[in-house]
C-alpha cells in the first residue's frame, strides 16, 4: 500500500513517514500541491494525505485536479478553524478529513477505512451485518434481530448511502444530492428529519451512537461495525 | 420653505408689495365711486383702509406704493366729471394730508408686517438650527451624523437632492437624501464642509426644476447648517477615536492578563511533556512498559490539554478582532446536544462523570452555526464535568422558550458563590476557591461571545441540589447584533 503525503511541514512529514512505515505502508511525501497533483498523477499512490494549508494551493483546487485523473482517496488534514474549509473540501471530493492536531491511532483507523472502502481487501458483500442489524442489498431488505424493519424507501436510501460508505464523512450536500437527487443541496432539514427516523428504526442513540455519527455543521459518518 | 426676503430692514418693493397695492387701490377706488353719496371723509376712509391692507400684506414698500397711488386717485374721484384739478389750494393740501398720513400709515404698518415676516423667518431659522444641533450632537457615528442632516435640510429647503461628502481621517463618508417626488436639475448650491479652516468636503443642495434660486438668507442658513454639521462630524469623529483609544487601553489590560496567565499555561503542560519525553529517550535509564506507558500517557494528556489552550486562544484573539462571525444556517440545537455529548462520552467516563440529555420531542430549529453552538455546548458540559465530583452527573437539557431555545448544563459541582456569577464570563477568570484549576479561564469567555453573536443570552444558576448550572438562550428569529 503505497501513501501520498502532501504536507508542507516537514516535522509533520517525518512524524507521519515513521509511523505509517512502522505500519507497513510505503510513503512518499512531497511539500507543494503542485508536487502532489503530480504525484498522485505519476505515482499512483493507493491513498493521498493533504494537508488544506499548502503554501502555493488551495487544498481544495488539489483535489479537484487529483479528482480530474483518478478516484485514489483523500484525507484531509486541516486544523480546526477552516470548518467551511473541510466542508468545501469534501464536497470537492475528499474522501474524509482528520483534525490537526490528530493522533495517529485515529489517522491510521480513517487509513484503514478509506482503504477498505475501495476494495483492496474485502470483496462487496450482498448482505451487510453489523451487530443485530442485516442489510440485504439485492434484495433491499433491513433486519434488526431477525425482524423485518419497515424503512421508507427515502429512508432505505439514505441507509443504504451511508452503509456503503463505511467511516465516510458524508456532507449534507452529497446525501442530499445521492438520496433525494441533482436538484438538491441545501434541505438540511429533510435529511435530519429523515436521519432522526432512520435512527429510532435501528435503535441507535445519538448520544451514544453505535452506527450513525452526526458531526454538526458538516455531515454524517458510518461507523457500525461489521460483523 | 423659508421666505426669500433680504434681511435689510429696508427691504425693496417686491411683487407681491406692488400686486396687492394695485389691487387695493383699484377696489377701494370702485368702491368709493360705488358709495359716492357717502361724502369724500368716507371715500378717504376707504383710501386708507386700502393703503393699510396693503402695507399688512405686501410689507412698508407696498404700503408706501399704496399711499401714492391712492393719493393721485384720491382728488380725481373727488371731482364730479373726474377733471384732474390741482388748481384750488383746498385740493392740494388735501391731497398732500392725506399723502402724508397714508404714508405714515403704511410706514408703521409695513415695518410691523416685514418685522413679523422676519420674526416668523428667524423663528423657522432657530427651530432648523436647534433641531440639527439636538440631531447632530447625540453623539453618533459620523456617517449617521450625515444621513440624519440631509435629510433635515430636505423639507426646510423645499430640495429635491441633497448630498454631503466628506473625508474624514481619509476615510470618504457619503450622506444623500432624496425627494422621491421631485426630479432635480433645479438651483443647486455648493457649500464646504469646514470646522476649524480645515476643509473637509462639499454639500450639494439642488432644487427641483424650475424653482426659484437660493436667495441670501437661505446661503446664509445653509452655510450655518453646515457649520453646525462640520462640528458635528468633528466631534463624532473625536468620539470614535475615544472609543478606539479606550478599546486599546482594555486590549492592553487584557494582554497583559492574557501574557502572564498563557505564560503560566503554556509552560506547565510543556514542562511535562519535556520531561515524559527526555526520560523516555534517557538510554542510561530503564522503564518497564508500565512506566512508558505512563510516560506517555502523560505526554498525550499534556498535548491535548496544550492544544485546547491554544484553541481558546486563538479563539479569544478571534473575538477581540470581530472575527467571530457566525455562519448561520437551520441548525437543530438538539442535534447539536447529542453529538457533543457522543463526542464528549469517553473522556466523561474517563473522569468517572455521568451524563445525562433531556431533550423534548419536536424542537424547532434556530438560524445558527452550529460549529460554534458545538463549541459553546462542549466547553459547558467539559466544565461541568470538570466540577463535578466522581460519580456524579452533568445535565444538559433543551427547551423551547418564547421566542427561543434554552440549553442548561448543570453540575453536581459546589456551585460558584453568587457574586462571582457575573465574573465567570470574563475572560481568564478563574474561581477564587481554585484558581489552580485545570481550566484556561477562557471557556466561558468564548461561549458568552459565541451566544452573544447569536443575539442570546448566557447566565449562571444555582441548582437545587446547591451546584452550578450554565443557561443559555438562543433566538428562535435571527436578531440584528450591533
Amino acid at each position: 500500500m503505497r501513501v501520498l503525503v502532501v504536507d508542507d511541514e516537514p516535522q509533520i512529514r517525518r512524524a507521519l513517514r515513521t509511523s505509517l512505515e512502522a505500519h507497513g505502508y510505503e510513503v512518499l511525501a512531497v511539500a507543494t500541491g503542485e508536487e502532489g497533483v503530480v504525484g498522485a498523477a505519476e505515482q499512483r499512490p493507493d491513498l493521498v494525505l493533504l494537508d488544506l494549508g499548502l503554501p502555493d494551493l488551495d487544498g481544495t483546487e488539489v483535489i479537484r485536479r487529483i479528482r480530474g485523473f483518478s478516484e485514489v482517496p483523500v484525507i484531509v488534514l486541516s486544523v480546526r478553524e477552516s470548518q467551511s474549509d473541510k466542508v468545501a473540501a469534501l464536497d470537492a471530493g475528499a474522501d474524509d478529513y482528520v483534525t490537526k492536531p490528530f493522533g495517529m491511532e485515529e489517522l491510521l483507523a480513517r487509513t484503514r477505512a478509506a482503504l477498505r472502502r475501495v476494495g483492496g481487501d474485502e470483496p462487496a458483500q450482498p448482505t451487510l451485518v453489523f451487530g443485530d442489524l442485516e442489510i440485504d442489498l439485492p434484495r433491499r431488505l433491513v433486519t434488526r434481530e431477525d425482524e423485518a424493519l419497515h424503512l421508507t424507501p427515502t429512508e432505505y436510501s439514505l441507509l443504504e448511502a451511508l452503509v456503503t460508505n463505511p467511516g465516510k464523512l458524508l456532507t449534507h450536500q452529497w446525501l442530499l444530492r445521492r438520496v433525494w437527487g441533482q436538484g438538491y443541496g441545501t434541505e438540511t432539514t429533510y435529511l435530519r428529519t429523515y436521519v432522526r427516523a432512520l435512527r429510532r428504526k435501528l435503535g441507535d442513540d445519538a448520544s451514544a451512537p453505535a452506527l450513525i455519527v452526526t458531526e454538526p455543521g458538516v455531515g454524517y459518518r458510518w461507523i457500525g461495525e461489521s460483523g | 420653505m423659508i421666505d426669500g426676503h433680504e434681511p435689510t430692514r429696508w427691504g425693496r418693493l417686491s411683487l407681491r408689495g406692488l400686486t396687492s397695492g394695485l389691487l387695493a387701490t383699484l377696489l377701494a377706488t370702485s368702491l368709493a365711486l360705488l358709495s359716492e353719496d357717502l361724502g369724500p371723509a368716507s371715500g378717504v376712509a376707504i383710501f386708507m383702509l386700502a393703503v393699510t391692507i396693503t402695507a399688512v400684506i405686501g410689507g412698508l414698500w407696498g404700503g408706501l406704493f399704496a399711499a401714492v397711488l391712492a393719493s393721485l386717485i384720491l382728488p380725481v374721484i373727488e371731482q364730479p366729471d373726474f377733471a384732474i384739478r390741482f388748481d384750488e389750494p383746498r385740493d392740494i393740501v388735501a391731497a398732500v394730508v392725506f399723502l402724508a398720513i397714508a404714508v405714515v400709515v403704511g410706514l408703521v404698518v409695513g415695518n410691523a408686517a416685514d418685522e413679523r415676516d422676519r420674526a416668523a423667518r428667524r423663528e423657522r431659522e432657530a427651530r432648523l438650527l436647534a433641531y440639527l444641533s439636538s440631531k447632530l450632537l447625540s453623539g453618533d457615528l459620523p456617517d449617521r451624523v450625515l444621513d440624519d442632516f440631509v435629510q433635515a435640510l430636505m423639507e426646510p429647503f423645499g430640495l429635491a437632492s441633497c448630498v454631503v461628502q466628506v473625508t474624514l481621517d481619509g476615510q470618504v463618508i457619503e450622506a444623500r437624501a432624496v425627494a422621491e417626488d421631485l426630479s432635480g436639475g433645479g438651483p443647486t448650491e455648493v457649500v464646504p464642509v469646514v470646522t476649524a479652516d480645515i476643509p473637509l468636503g462639499t454639500l450639494v443642495a439642488e432644487r427641483p426644476f424650475g424653482q426659484r434660486p437660493f436667495v441670501r438668507d437661505e446661503r446664509f442658513l445653509l452655510e450655518a447648517s453646515t457649520r453646525q454639521a462640520a462640528v458635528a462630524l468633528d466631534r463624532a469623529r473625536l468620539e470614535v477615536r475615544a472609543r478606539l483609544a479606550q478599546l486599546d487601553a482594555e486590549t492592553n489590560q487584557l494582554r497583559a492578563a492574557m501574557f502572564s496567565s498563557v505564560t503560566h499555561d503554556l509552560r506547565t503542560p510543556l514542562a511535562s511533556i519535556k520531561a515524559g519525553v527526555t526520560s523516555l529517550l534517557d538510554t542510561g535509564v530503564h522503564h518497564d512498559e508500565a512506566q512508558q506507558h505512563e510516560l506517555l500517557t502523560t505526554v498525550l494528556e499534556e498535548t491535548d490539554r496544550l492544544n485546547r489552550l491554544v484553541g481558546n486562544i486563538l479563539d479569544l484573539a478571534r473575538i477581540r478582532a470581530g472575527a467571530l462571525i457566525p455562519r448561520r444556517v437551520p441548525t437543530a440545537i438538539d442535534e447539536v446536544a447529542e453529538a457533543v455529548v457522543a463526542r464528549l462520552r469517553p473522556r466523561l467516563t474517563l473522569w468517572q462523570v455521568k451524563a445525562e440529555l433531556l431533550l423534548p420531542p419536536d424542537l424547532p430549529e434556530v438560524p445558527a452555526d452550529p460549529v460554534q453552538i458545538d463549541q459553546v455546548m462542549t466547553n459547558l458540559l467539559e466544565n461541568a464535568a470538570r466540577h463535578s465530583p466522581s460519580g456524579g452527573t452533568v445535565r444538559l437539557r433543551v427547551a423551547r422558550e418564547e421566542g427561543s431555545i434554552r440549553v442548561r448544563v448543570s453540575d453536581e459541582g459546589p456551585g460558584i458563590p453568587r457574586e462571582e456569577h457575573e465574573k465567570v464570563f470574563e475572560a481568564f477568570y478563574r474561581g477564587k476557591e481554585n484558581p489552580e484549576s485545570s481550566g484556561s479561564g477562557l471557556g466561558l469567555a468564548i461561549s458568552k461571545a459565541i451566544v452573544t453573536a447569536h443575539g442570546g443570552r448566557i447566565w449562571v444558576e444555582e441548582t437545587t441540589g446547591g451546584g452550578t448550572a450554565v443557561v443559555f438562550d438562543i433566538p428562535l428569529e435571527e436578531a440584528v447584533v450591533l
